[in-house]
């Protein structure tokens, strides 16, 4: 049985025809189910949860980068196929999972082509992250694996970390340096800051480490943003979730 | 140029800057304009930037490119490069490592060790084969795998000729 979770912003009536169309098709493919609004404040595990008792077997998120990130920082504990129909603008995680946006991702979703992710896990805070990670600069301490430290000579240190969108390192003269999901790490890069400019912060260059574990620890509360959601925390530890959710994707996906 | 035109343009400047100030600050760590540095390896997995100190040992499974303050020993199967201002302040073990920067410990390299001009090595070095350029510094031991074998088994057989000619005396 399928269960589609559509994101608040899809009441707004200029997308009333693409989600015509979508259930439409979805009808023809016979893949149509039971429909969940999420409001702002509803916790989509306790939802997925409850559907799955009710014999749900794939789980369908409808809407954009925010609704995904959204829906899996805490479904991503359930066990059942996760499935992604992308409507409206910000919509990038769907170009990497290879699904188009709007009616045609419906074509995908019947397809059931599965594949398994690696996704990041705050331990200490039991939440999950699907595509980025961002400290913005702060006096932060970071632990890689318990084995080393890393400080920057200027106390201050910004920090993001990829899994799903791929970050691009464009080099002169060469191929680009991407970073994938799938390759059993997750990519930290650190870029400390080296001063005050009068209209833009001085970075330095990054550095780049590929990690399994990672604690991150300060004084004072930082700001972590983990897919769009902010939260103030002392002490965070970062894990990497080995194939932690099954998810329906496209052919022509980036990893 | 007329002066009204050029005052709308450092305007024009002046309210970029201040709309620019006032913005959310993007995540982007793009380093788009970096210059590419020759000894840049292809495929890079771990960079240590310039104004990082990593302390504690490390390791990684791919290739690692120091361009900070490693206070630890350093360990991976593949390429090991550290850049002209770098500082790696224990041990390394790698595959094979390109050297600008400086290094206090050991370096034990599977296959190649490549030692530019800038570098300065105080350690032990052990490799296949080695290539220093003019103006390297190096203070310590150095040996390599194959000269070892090949002079064991020189030493040897010199010694199975002498005895077998005093036999013949």
């Amino acid at each position: 049985m399928y269960v589609y979770l559509y994101d608040n912003f899809l009441k707004q009536r200029k997308f009333e025809s693409t989600i015509k169309a979508i259930e439409t098709r979805l009808t023809d493919f016979g893949i149509a189910g039971k429909i969940i609004r999420l409001q702002n404040f509803t916790n989509p595990q306790a939802i997925i949860e409850e559907e799955i008792k009710w014999g749900a077997k794939v789980v369908v998120i409808v809407g954009n980068d925010d609704t995904f990130g959204r829906v899996l920082s805490r479904g991503a504990a359930s066990s059942v196929l996760f499935g992604f129909l992308p409507i409206g603008n910000n919509n990038s995680i769907a170009s990497v999972l290879g699904i188009p946006e709007g009616e045609s991702a419906c074509d995908i979703l019947s397809q059931r082509r599965k594949v398994k992710l690696d996704i990041g896990w705050i331990s200490n805070r039991n939440r999950y992250f699907i595509s980025q990670l961002h400290i913005p600069p702060g006096d932060i301490t970071v632990e890689y694996d318990e084995k080393f430290k890393v400080s920057g000579k200027h106390q201050k240190m910004e920090l993001v970390v990829c899994n799903l969108q791929p970050f691009v390192w464009s080099r002169k003269g060469k191929d680009n340096f991407v970073v994938h999901p799938q390759d059993g790490k997750l990519e930290a890069f650190l870029r400390p800051m080296s001063g005050r400019g009068v209209f833009k912060d001085k970075y330095e260059e990054p550095s780049i480490f590929p990690f399994e574990e990672m604690t991150v620890s300060s004084d004072k509360p930082f700001t972590v943003e983990a897919d769009g959601k902010s939260t103030k925390e002392t002490k965070i530890v970062i894990k990497l979730a080995k194939n932690r959710i099954e998810m329906v994707v496209g052919r022509e996906r980036k990893f | 140029m007329p002066k009204i035109e050029k005052y709308s343009i450092i305007f024009g400047i002046v309210i970029y800057n201040i709309f620019n100030m006032f913005q959310k600050p993007i995540p982007e760590v793009n380093i788009h304009n970096k210059e590419h540095s020759p000894n840049e390896p292809d495929d890079i997995e771990t960079v240590v930037g310039p104004s990082v100190h990593v302390e504690g040992d490390f390791s990684s499974e791919g290739n690692i490119l120091v361009k900070g303050i490693v206070s630890g020993n350093v360990k991976t199967s593949k390429l090991f490069t550290s850049e002209r201002g770098s500082k790696v302040l224990a041990s390394v073990k790698a595959g094979s490592a390109v050297i600008s920067g400086a290094i206090k410990g050991n370096v034990k390299v599977d296959d190649r060790l490549e030692v530019t001009a800038s570098a300065q090595i105080t350690g032990d070095i052990d490799c296949k084969v080695l290539v220093v350029e003019a103006g390297a510094a190096l203070k310590g031991k150095v040996t390599m795998k194959v000269q070892e074998l090949e002079g064991s088994k020189n030493e040897k057989k010199s010694g199975l000729i002498r005895r077998a000619v005093k036999e013949e005396e």
